[in-house]
């Protein structure tokens, strides 16, 4: 059962972070819930899919974030509980209409949940979420526990229903991806009944509109004054005050706790960070000489409190502020509780060690041969890997100096070795396209490279479209690769329009790709990428026709195949494999590198690691000499 | 030849100069070498510095004296035409397979005859027209394929990279009918001391050739007058024609050779052999007689298997007229003429002949 349909209130229950937003949502009564999948928010639609059923609510898998916010708010402006929820990125996405709903203003509670990956562990940039909610106006919330992660939430749908304005609840990897202990509240009863009343336009008397917008604020931040997600710990007359939000919290008490500073540091932790409880923080900073301010990407706290600082400097007095500005924290990348222990050190003139040196190095010295040195790569059996070695042959035969620009999703490892270093472009979601089109067009400034874009699935229903069409209504000259693995591998094969199934695992229609782009009028040929002479060969050809065409690569990805459908075991007779000798050099475990196959060193031989290798065999059809067999063909 | 050399050479000395002939020799050995209509490209580097690829191309250095020597077990001692036992006119009796073939259908009735008696097991073939204009290499393993290989394709196809292939399945004897650089390859495919399908092959048949066409030109040429797979002949009626014909299903169209001329693969202008000087058996045209070809007979093995067959009433033979033999040199020669002229054109040195290792004295009759 899952820890969101549990009715025992008071009962404490251990939950992910991105869980304990989910059931914020469901003890707020959510009725609609629409997501795009990106880490690290995706377990946070996922949850509320799983439970849709039992609750009566409705989930969905949208193509893309603005299409999830839109459909969201019409849920909202027909009177409901709403929320989506998405990565960092999804906010850009959503940007257009999340500056126009502000305006236009919300009904029922509409909750938007922005997931920031701090370092980007799984996206191509690093941003900060917050500065969206001050730049669109809007009310922001950061849970700093895995209590306040659901209560937050579940407060946010009052908050966003009060003011008839979107609440934004930023959460981080750190808090979204662990797990901790939360205290359950009850699940209400009932479901209202959805109608659409009114006028919601954004645009008319804008000006009008946008003072009305700041008056909501205003009263945002009278409620944040009061708010039960502030809260001051440490000595009254603390000289020293660290001022946190979000994950910061964590990490801040557990460095005073480190450095025995208890006695003497206060922590100010802010959970409304926007517009920030000005009396609230002046209250409480009236004895502080110093203060740190501890949160993860931006210096978005520290900037707006800076502002407050100096606009209350007569009753405050000077402050020496320590942040990024002042080089104690870095402003970028993620934190943790030695980064804050280490600037709390420096400032406070303290020593500060974070482990034993020599336990360090014995610990890394036995952890080398345990854990080999991997490069990023894609899983074994992606089809990904044939796909761009396919590309690759088809460019060098090409011979024009082709190029790829690149997408995102798990083909964006084909920057790297796992593409073989094929992927010359790497920015957002479509962009691949949307600069191939743009490519294709300079031939009258001399350009005779072909361009390649490559894009998956998921990605192509999200944003490729719309420079397909651009492609081919202005004429351009590309060809665009569509890597059809079947799901939204990336995030966890999650459905999109062509799988064939919904969020709730039920039967959906299908939108065939290569039957949009036939309406589009492009050249669509559809290719097994495991056929690996015949894709380089189609490739090829393709790249000679002027004009927009698409390949649509083809080949579920071979992990869920494989658990489908049951693993055949793939073997090498060591006895046909020549390995390093002319004829093949270690084409498998040096060229092609799919995890699933080792270099033998002592055998000189190549040999396939049973428990990484997922059956699929298209390294079989790529040995030269038939060493890899398929057992059972 | 050449030790000590591999793929990155192979692709700075012939691949980027634009002087692969496709033959497809370096190609199926290993996974970086790949072909795709007549392009060969090597994918990636493999790191090896010293390769079967570079041994076996025909546009690497080549001693020819030495593969005479292997092959004839002398130099050759006509700078025109090679070694050779008899130089005749000939014909397949068949009618059906005189009507199919390109001339006098002497290739494919031998390669049938040979099948049929088990002289060869396989044959690596050419199929000259499969739907486009591109021609497919095909392994026949039955005699009753060959005839589907008939007529000739203009266009190179990389047909040694099936003799690559049969490592991996070897099969028996094996019989190959290749163009002039393709029997080069194959001869050095021998030599060389790494283990290749070459090794089972027992009889080569030549066949002339003045110069091949890049798919990519003759494609672009063709678009729009001729559709690909309705093609059922290409043909180069002898001089002073100077056109070229294509006889479709829907009837027959005429070009002027000079409009094609660009189309013309870079590595032919530097090829110095028109009749496969190193095969066994060398087929062409008879100018001026459609239905019959001139027939070179090479080596005792393979004037064995023609006189049997010309007993079996497989193929019946004339002299060939002295005047026709003089032109036939003569062509030969002016190949060779024009090919050392170009070399030294680009290597702007009479003692570099790029892949051509000739003596001294042979060299200087065509400077
Ligand atoms: C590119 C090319 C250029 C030629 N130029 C001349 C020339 O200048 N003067 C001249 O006298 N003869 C030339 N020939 C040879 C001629 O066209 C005939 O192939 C030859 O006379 C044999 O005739 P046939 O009737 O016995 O052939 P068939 O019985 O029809 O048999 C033809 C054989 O040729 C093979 N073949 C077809 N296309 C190709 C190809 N592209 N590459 C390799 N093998 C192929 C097939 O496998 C088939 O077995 C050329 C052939 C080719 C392929
Ligand atoms: S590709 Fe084949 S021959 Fe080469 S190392 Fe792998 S198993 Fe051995
Ligand atoms: S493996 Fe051998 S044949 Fe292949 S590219 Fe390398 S040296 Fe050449
Ligand atoms: S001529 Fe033959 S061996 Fe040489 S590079 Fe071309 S295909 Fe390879």
């Amino acid at each position: 059962m899952s820890t969101l349909t549990v009715d025992q209130p008071g009962k404490s229950v251990l939950m992910m972070g991105n869980e304990a937003i989910a059931r914020g949502a469901i003890e707020a009564g959510v009725n609609f819930c629409a997501a795009y999948p990106g880490t690290p928010s995706t377990e946070i639609a996922e949850s509320l899919a799983r439970v849709a059923e039992h609750f009566g609510l409705y989930a969905e898998w949208s193509t893309n974030e603005i299409v999830a916010l839109e459909a969201a708010a019409a849920a909202s402006l027909a009177g409901l509980r709403a929320i989506v929820a998405m990565k960092q990125n999804g906010v850009n996405v959503c940007s257009d209409f999340l500056m126009t709903i502000s305006l236009s203003g919300t009904k029922g509670g509409l909750v938007i949940v922005a997931a920031d990956d701090p370092s980007a562990i799984s996206s191509s940039n690093e941003q900060d979420s917050r500065n969206f909610a001050k730049f669109a106006d809007l009310p922001l919330l950061e849970p700093a526990t895995f209590q306040e992660a659901k209560d937050i939430t579940k407060w946010a749908f009052e908050l966003s229903e009060k003011l008839g304005l979107p609440c934004m609840i930023r959460s981080v990897t750190r808090l979204s991806h662990s797990r901790g202990n939360v205290k359950l509240g009850e699940i209400p009863e009932g479901r209202p009944v959805a109608r659409f009343e009114g006028a919601y336009i954004a645009g008319a008397f804008v000006a009008i509109q946008h003072s009305a917008l700041h008056q909501k604020l205003e009263q945002a931040r009278e409620a944040f004054e009061e708010s039960e997600f502030n809260w001051y710990v440490g000595p009254e007359d603390a000289k020293f005050i660290i001022v946190t939000s979000g994950s910061g919290w964590f990490y801040s008490r557990e460095a005073v706790a480190a450095l025995g500073l208890g006695e003497e540091v206060g922590i100010l932790k802010i959970g409304t960070t926007w517009p920030l409880p000005e009396r609230f923080i002046i209250d409480h900073l009236r004895q502080a000489t110093e203060i740190l301010i501890v949160e993860e990407v931006d210096p978005f706290l520290e900037q707006n409190i800076k502002v407050i600082l100096s606009e209350q400097a007569k009753t405050l007095g000077p402050i020496e502020v320590y942040g990024a500005k002042s080089g104690h924290l870095p402003g970028f990348g993620d934190i943790n509780q030695d980064k804050v222990a280490r600037a709390l050190a420096s400032i406070k003139g303290l020593e500060y060690r974070t482990r034993d040196e020599v336990y360090a190095q014995r610990a890394s010295d036995l952890a080398l041969p345990i854990l080999p040195p991997r490069m990023p790569t894609v899983c074994p059996g992606c089809p990904h890997r044939a796909s761009l070695w396919a590309i690759k042959a088809a460019l060098k035969l090409d011979g024009r100096d082709g190029f790829v620009t690149g997408d995102i999703g798990c083909y964006s490892l084909g920057a790297g070795p796992a593409g073989f270093w094929q992927l010359k472009t790497l920015h957002c979601m479509g962009a691949g396209t949307g600069l191939a089109t743009g490519f294709g067009q300079l031939g009258q400034f001399g350009f005779n490279q072909p361009v390649i874009s490559v894009c998956g699935d998921s990605t192509f229903f999200h944003a490729a479209i719309p420079g397909l069409i651009n492609a081919r209504f202005n004429n351009s000259n590309l060809l665009m690769v569509i890597l059809d693995n079947g799901g939204t591998a990336m995030t966890g094969f999650q459905p999109h329009p062509s799988s064939g199934y919904d969020a709730l695992g039920r039967p959906a229609p299908v939108v065939e790709i290569e039957e949009v782009c036939k309406a589009i009028g492009v050249e669509v040929k559809v290719r097994d990428p495991f056929e690996v002479d015949q894709a380089i060969e189609d490739l090829y050809d393709m790249l000679q026709e002027d004009g927009v065409k698409v390949m649509v690569f083809r080949r579920k990805c071979y992990l869920v195949e494989s658990k489908e459908k049951g693993r055949k075991r793939v073997f090498v007779e060591p006895e046909k494999c020549i390995g390093d000798d002319c004829g093949c050099a270690r084409f498998c475990s040096r060229v092609f590198n799919c995890p699933g196959i080792i270099w033998d060193q002592e055998a000189q031989k190549a040999k396939i690691d049973e428990v990484v290798c997922t059956g699929c065999g298209v390294c079989a059809t790529l040995c030269p000499r038939g060493a890899i067999v398929v057992e059972g063909g | 030849m050449e030790a000590g050399k591999g793929p990155v050479d192979l692709e700075k000395e012939v691949l980027n100069e634009g002087l692969c002939a496709s033959c497809g020799a370096c190609v199926g050995i290993c996974p970086y070498i790949k072909v795709v209509k007549d392009r060969v490209a090597i994918i990636e580097p493999c790191g090896i510095s010293e390769g079967q690829c570079y041994d076996f191309c025909p546009r690497t250095p080549t001693d020819i004296a030495a593969l005479e020597r292997r092959i004839f077990g002398e130099e050759s001692p006509d700078s025109s035409l090679g070694s050779y036992i008899s130089i005749e006119m000939a014909q397949a009796r068949d009618s059906e397979t005189r009507s199919r073939a390109q001339y006098g259908g002497v290739v494919s009735a031998l390669v049938t005859y040979a099948m049929n008696q088990g002289e060869i097991d396989a044959a690596v073939l050419t199929r000259p027209f499969d739907g486009s204009l591109m021609p497919t290499s095909v392994m026949a393993e039955q005699s009753s394929q060959v005839l589907g290989c008939a007529g000739s394709s203009y266009i190179t196809s990389a047909t040694l990279a099936e003799l690559n292939k049969a490592t991996k399945q070897p099969r028996g004897a094996i019989g190959v009918v290749g163009i002039p650089c393709q029997v080069m390859a194959l001869r050095k495919m021998q030599a060389s001391k790494h283990e290749t399908g070459a090794k089972g092959v027992k009889l080569v048949i030549g066949l002339f050739c003045t110069w091949a066409l890049s798919y990519k030109g003759f494609n672009e040429f063709l678009k729009g007058k001729v559709d690909p797979s309705s093609i059922k002949r290409i043909d180069i009626p002898p001089p002073p024609a100077n056109i070229l014909v294509v006889h479709t299903k829907e009837g027959t169209m005429e070009f002027p050779l000079d409009e094609i001329r660009g189309s013309i693969k870079p590595t032919c202008n530097i090829c110095y052999d028109m009749t496969s000087e190193l095969a066994d058996i060398s087929v062409g045209m008879v100018e001026g007689i459609d239905d019959w070809n001139t027939l070179i007979v090479r080596t005792p093995e393979a004037k064995r298997l023609i006189d049997k067959a010309k007993q079996d009433e497989v193929i019946e033979s004339r002299p060939l007229e002295e005047s026709r033999l003089d032109h036939l040199r003569e062509a030969s020669l002016n190949k060779k003429r024009r090919a050392i002229s170009e070399i030294v054109k680009r290597t702007g040195d009479e003692k570099n002949l790029l892949y051509l290792r000739l003596s001294d004295g042979e060299s200087r009759k065509f400077l």
